[in-house]
């Protein structure tokens, strides 16, 4: 028995596969989902999901979304999705860094809700390049 | 070659008639000769430029059934997260979601994103929603609500700017297709200053895509949302999120014609049994955000629809004048080519008959 994973964005299907195992980054801590877990229903912070088909851990980017888990089916909706091939290394990894500086220096309640949308996605995106 | 048949034998009268006669008809040539000229060449341009408005029209069709497939594939999604939203709905009550998307304020500011396209040739499109935007800025401003507007399209973008009275706070180019990404950028900035209090109501001007031939523009409330997601104007009508309008180009009878039909998402209970990792305060909290970011893009597909319906519409009236213009074109060159063998026929004739 494995699990179905399906990540859906707004704009198309992003992933459709089964799995064995699956990390999800909850707002309230890593969660880890196995089949035949009970029916769940969890928000997603935005950050990394780890997916496991045998022994090979794919990590995928959520930008924030909600998970649904109901007999062996994860439904995983978030605003958007970057798997592994569509990041390059050097460049999620200025991104991050430029994102962390932007972060301490913002001003202002509004700077500072941008400045860390900003930099939690480019941190997922470079944990994504990291962990290869 | 009648003409030239026709100077040759001018030339050989030249010889016979006298020299103010001569010249007089020379002059007389030259004007009509250079007109047929220009007629001609006025009516290469204007087949030239009914080609060229044929093919923008067929590339505006090719491109109204890429926005639909982008529809169509947004629509698991959509489904999904209204069925989700139902569902967490019925676990809490209405006053309990503190999300700060759904904070009702007294309305001092507002801001206007306003969707228009990028390139020109489109009839009246990009007009009607500036023209839209332009009065309900003024409605606004009259109650003494401050004003800002986030344009869209680079075509609505330039027309602002030039006019100071207008408090532009972001724009942003759309492309070919919107696409997730710039429907987040837009949905950050709004978000950002919807939650940081710089603005209490934000509203969207833009194109419904209701027929290949009319298109209105609709002001839609974005923020703050309501927490069953409903769909409100600004006239306080609101639709249920679990219904939704899908719209299809498809021929009938030879024609292209746009049908829509009204698709109802089944939204059943949940299982009692679900495990709620957060409270479902919580997780309206989280789903929020997806539903502005959704139907932010949903949005800018149909105005990117209505705005191909627009240009379709446009270029076709345009290929149907130009081909109009090279008849009458071609049938005032014809008059006068027939004028000018008439007259040199007759100068022949004269000509002859004096010898």
């Amino acid at each position: 028995m494995t699990l179905q994973v399906c990540i859906m964005t707004p704009d198309r299907i992003f992933w459709n596969d089964q799995a064995d195992e699956i990390i999800l980054p909850t707002n309230t801590g890593q969660m880890g989902v196995l089949t035949n877990h009970a029916p769940l229903i969890t928000a997603l912070d935005i950050g990394v999901t780890l997916i496991r088909s045998n022994s090979n851990w794919n990590p995928v980017a959520l930008m924030g979304g909600f998970a649904l888990v109901k007999q062996n089916q994860v439904t995983i909706l978030v605003n958007e999705a970057e798997s592994a091939q569509t990041i390059g290394v050097d460049e999620a990894e200025i991104a991050f860094q430029e994102a962390k500086t932007k972060l301490e220096q913002s001003q202002g309640e509004k700077q500072r809700v941008e400045a860390t949308f900003v930099f939690k996605r480019a941190r997922a995106r470079y944990q994504v390049v990291k962990q290869l | 070659m009648q003409a030239l048949s026709c100077k040759k034998a001018l030339g050989s009268v030249q010889a016979f008639t006298a020299r103010p006669q001569t010249s007089v008809k020379r002059a007389n040539l030259q004007v009509v000769a250079v007109s047929i000229k220009e007629v001609r060449v006025r009516i290469g341009s204007v087949s030239n430029t009914k080609k060229i408005t044929e093919a923008m029209k067929l590339v505006a069709a090719a491109k109204v059934r890429r926005a639909q497939e982008a529809v169509v594939n947004g629509r698991p999604f959509a489904e999904n997260l209204v069925k989700v939203l139902y569902g967490v709905n019925q676990r809490l009550r209405v006053e309990d979601v503190d999300s700060p998307l759904v904070a009702q304020r007294p309305v001092k500011s507002v801001a206007l994103v306003v969707v228009t396209g990028d390139r020109g040739l489109c009839g009246g499109y990009n007009n009607f929603v500036i023209k839209k935007t332009e009065a309900r800025a003024k409605e606004l401003e009259g109650m003494g609500i401050n004003v800002r507007l986030i344009c869209v399209g680079r075509k609505g973008g330039v027309y602002f700017r030039r006019r100071p009275q207008y408090n532009i706070e972001s724009t942003f180019e759309v492309g070919q297709q919107p696409t997730i990404k710039e429907a987040q950028a837009i949905a950050d900035d709004i978000f950002a200053d919807f939650v940081s209090q710089e603005v209490d109501k934000v509203e969207l001007i833009y194109t419904k895509f209701v027929s290949l031939i009319s298109g209105s523009p609709v002001i839609q409330t974005l923020l703050p949302l309501s927490p069953s997601g409903e769909v409100c104007d600004i006239n306080g009508n609101c639709v249920d999120a679990a219904e939704d309008e899908v719209f299809k180009l498809t021929t009938r009878e030879g024609q292209l014609v746009v049908e829509s039909e009204q698709v109802r998402t089944a939204t059943d209970d949940f299982d009692a049994g679900l495990i709620f990792e957060q409270d479902p305060v919580q997780i309206v909290d989280a789903l929020l955000p997806l539903y502005l970011n959704a139907s932010l893009l949903r949005s800018l597909q149909e105005a990117l629809a209505s705005e191909l319906a627009a240009r379709m519409n446009a270029m076709s009236n345009a290929s149907d004048n130009a081909g109009e213009l090279k008849k009458s074109l071609s049938r005032i060159m014809n008059r006068k080519r027939q004028a000018r063998i008439t007259t040199e026929l007759s100068e022949i004739v004269a000509g002859a008959s004096s010898v």
